[in-house]
Parts: C-alpha cells; sequence; structure tokens
C-alpha cells in the first residue's frame, strides 16, 4: 500500500510539473464511458493541475445510440410474441414513446442479459417466440454479438435476431476532429476498445490529424499516468501515439476478435447522436447474415426521431457543453426521471456530474482560463 | 459497458471456461483467447475472455508506474516514443 501511495504521488508531482510548465489550459478529452465513471469514482478531477480539463467524449454507448434506434427497439418490444433482450444499460434509455422499461410495464416482453450468448440460448429455449437482441457497443461488445450470431448460425435459430448499433471509435474521433468545434490537445484513448483495435489504429489519428494519442486503464493510477504523458508531451512539444495499458493492449490488437468482427459484420455509414451520421462508423451485418437482422426480419423503417426537447446530450457527449449548461440537468433531468441518455446511463456524463455532485466550471462552454 | 474486469482462468474446454473473478467462479466463453490455458490471467467483458493478460502486470497493478517510467527512460535514451 505504501508503495501504491508513492507511486500515484509520483505522477501527480510529474504532473503538476509539466502543467506548471504550460502557460495555458491543456484540454484533454476521454472517448469512454468507463473512463468517465473511473475518473470521478477516484476523484481524479480534484487532483488534476488547475489547467489540465478532461471532458469526456462520445464513449458511452448508450449515449451516442440515435433517438431512432432507441424508438425502433422499444418498437420491436412491443410487437406480439417477440421478446427484446438488451444490456441492462439500454433499459431505461427513453424514446418518443418510452423506454424499454416502460414498455415491459405495459406488457413488453423485455429481458435483460448479461451475454450476447445468453441471448441465444434463451432464443434457443423459446423457440415459438422470437428474440431480438439490441446490440449496442463499441469494439470491445462487438465480438461477443458476432460470436453469438455464428451461434445462432449454427444451431439454425431461425428465432434469433439482432438490431445492430455497433459503433466504431476512430471514425467518431475523426468526425470530432473533421467538426473543429473542440479545442483539443489530446485523446486518452480507451483502454478496452484498443484490447481488440490495437494500438496502431489510432495512427491515423497522431499523423493526419497531428492530435496526441495515450492509451489508458481503468485504475486510478493508470488514468493518471495517461494524463501525465498527455501532458508531458504537450509541455515538451511532441505529438505522439503511447500505449500505457501494455498489460493488455498490445500494437495489432486482439486478431481472432477483429476476424470474427470481419466475418460477421462490414462497416457502413450509421447515426450518432450528436454527430448525425458518419460514414464507415457503424457496422452491419453482412448479406450471409441478414437473416438475422431484426430491421429486415420484421420490416423496420428507422423513424425520424428528434432529440428531446432541452436536451444538451449531444453537446455534452462532444465536449461543447458541460451538464450544467443544460436547463435540465438536474431539474427535470434527474437519474430517477432520465430526459436524456446521459443522465440514464450509469457512465453517462450527466448522471456522473450529478451523482458526485462535480460543480460548475468558472471558465465553462471551452473558455481557456 | 467496456469494463473488462482481469480474473484467472481456472478450467478450460474447447471454447467453454471458467474464471476466478476474485473468488467468484464464472463461465466464460474462451473463443477469442485460443492462446489462454489454465493459470493464466484474463480480461472478461460480457461473458467472454477477450484478452490474456501477462500474469505478473495483472497481478501488480501498480506495474502501470513502471511502464510509464520505462516509456520515459526509453524516450529520453533514444528519442522518439511509442
Amino acid at each position: 500500500m505504501t508503495r501504491r501511495s508513492i507511486d500515484m504521488a509520483e505522477v501527480l508531482d510529474r504532473l503538476n510539473t509539466a502543467a506548471a510548465a504550460i502557460d495555458r489550459t491543456v484540454t484533454l478529452m476521454e472517448i469512454c464511458g468507463t473512463h468517465t465513471v473511473a475518473a470521478f469514482r477516484c476523484g481524479l478531477h480534484s487532483l488534476m493541475p488547475q489547467n489540465v480539463r478532461l471532458l469526456s467524449g462520445p464513449g458511452c454507448p448508450v449515449c451516442v445510440t440515435s433517438q431512432s434506434d432507441i424508438d425502433m427497439m422499444v418498437a420491436l418490444g412491443s410487437l406480439e410474441g417477440v421478446i427484446v433482450c438488451t444490456y441492462g444499460d439500454m433499459i431505461r434509455v427513453p424514446g418518443a414513446t418510452g423506454s424499454l422499461e416502460t414498455a415491459r410495464s405495459q406488457g413488453a416482453q423485455v429481458r435483460v442479459v448479461y451475454s450476447a450468448m445468453d441471448a441465444v440460448q434463451f432464443a434457443a429455449e423459446h423457440r415459438d417466440r422470437q428474440v431480438v437482441f439490441a446490440a449496442v457497443g463499441f469494439e470491445t461488445t462487438t465480438p461477443a454479438t458476432a460470436a453469438a450470431v455464428v451461434e445462432a448460425d449454427r444451431r439454425k435459430l431461425d428465432n434469433f435476431t439482432i438490431l445492430t448499433s455497433h459503433k466504431l471509435v476512430v471514425p467518431a474521433i475523426k468526425a470530432l476532429l473533421d467538426g473543429g468545434d473542440v479545442s483539443l490537445d489530446g485523446f486518452l484513448c480507451p483502454g478496452h476498445v484498443s484490447v481488440i483495435i490495437g494500438a496502431e489504429a489510432y495512427r491515423p489519428i497522431v499523423h493526419e490529424y497531428h492530435m496526441r494519442c495515450v492509451i489508458a486503464g481503468f485504475e486510478t493510477l493508470g488514468m493518471a499516468a495517461g494524463l501525465t504523458r498527455l501532458t508531458e508531451q504537450v509541455r515538451d512539444g511532441q505529438v505522439l501515439l503511447e500505449n500505457m495499458y501494455p498489460q493488455a493492449v498490445t500494437s495489432e490488437g486482439n486478431r481472432v476478435a477483429q476476424e470474427l468482427i470481419a466475418r460477421v459484420f462490414e462497416p457502413a455509414t450509421v447515426a450518432w447522436r450528436a454527430l448525425g451520421e458518419i460514414p464507415e462508423s457503424g457496422l452491419v451485418l453482412r448479406p450471409q447474415y441478414h437473416q438475422f437482422d431484426a430491421q429486415r426480419r420484421f420490416n423496420l423503417a428507422a423513424p425520424d426521431s428528434p432529440d428531446p426537447e432541452g436536451c444538451l446530450c449531444g453537446q455534452v457527449i462532444t465536449g461543447r457543453a458541460t451538464p450544467h449548461d443544460c436547463g435540465l440537468f438536474g431539474t427535470a433531468c434527474t437519474p430517477i426521471h432520465p430526459i436524456g441518455p446521459c443522465m440514464v446511463s450509469f457512465e453517462g456524463t450527466c448522471q456522473a456530474w450529478f451523482k458526485y455532485r462535480r460543480p460548475a466550471e468558472p471558465a465553462s462552454a471551452g473558455g481557456r482560463s | 459497458m467496456c469494463l473488462a474486469i482481469p480474473g484467472q482462468l481456472t478450467e478450460s474446454n474447447g471454447d467453454e471456461g471458467v474464471v476466478d473473478l476474485h473468488g467468484s467462479l464464472v463461465k466464460v466463453n474462451t473463443m477469442l483467447v485460443p492462446e489462454a490455458t489454465v493459470g493464466d490471467w484474463v480480461l472478461v467483458h460480457a461473458g467472454f475472455a477477450i484478452q490474456r493478460l501477462d500474469a505478473q502486470e495483472a497481478e501488480e497493478t501498480w506495474a502501470v508506474l513502471e511502464d510509464l517510467q520505462r516509456s520515459i527512460e526509453a524516450e529520453e535514451a533514444g528519442g522518439a516514443g511509442a
């Protein structure tokens, strides 16, 4: 324990030394809901130097799922004979006509599963029902969905489909940078997405966009070490790709997982909350697996669903606003009665700010103090 | 959602395994880590082992700092990082 606390002190000392040598605000962004929560849980924000800001980017899968995808999930749950299986994070996200949870209270069949494979097993045990798995998540989660589809194919299950909202992190980073609305000094890259895609996946961000990328794990020390390296790079005028989570992340990533994803899915232009449609940023089933596509099986058209009125989730997940800039935050929109997805998900920025009572920043909305 | 937890593989049979997650024995699918054998540390996410971990480093989480130190030393010794 002694050793650990000394190490943390050392890392913070280096972070402070680096920050003190920079005469402006350094703005960094994490792109991972797990980082968002980990930072709050350990009080990392309060340990950081005054002139180093850590924003939350579009890294919470629930928060980036478009309103129209959520409405489709809820619509599916209301169909006769259909059971929607979903990860717990999605169940309370409100669509235009309510959430999966409210649909369930009105009789819709909605089940929370731990793994995509559980949904396949459930379909095998309920052959008289149609089981739809609401497949959300970034690259960490996608291999499990791909494996579920392959397993359903092997077992010749004609009552299993997926409604896919899987998304890719690197195209989202590019879209964020292309948008040009947010001035950033570097990205704290998501550890477990990187386990799958590999450190080298961020090379184009460093080379083409001249943007620092440091991969970090989820221990307090790992995140602090990542922020320290980003800040030191700023001080030293460097723009590097660095992997601070080498015990789990390799240069090339998990090839088996990548091949599995590529076998089942292909990249497509998909809609993100706030970021709109981004080319090649999502995954759809390859033609040979179209029989597992819920949208095709149930002939669902993606509804044109506007974001909730007054909700700033879109701006929050792109670093253009903090939760306190939103008129609904903490008043109309709370974890008990969430209006936007960032307040629903336990990884959402708004819920984290609310739960940990983070005060408004003196220089909000991107100002440099 | 991308939370993954390190645990030690205690059983392995084809694509099915059991991982000890801080004392809880949990079934996992091991198809994504074909190289993992019993005794290895793996990262578990949504019922799947997604990566085999370096055992020593998995057991000693503070090793992150040493990695930091190594990367700094490498940088100081020979220029460009990663």
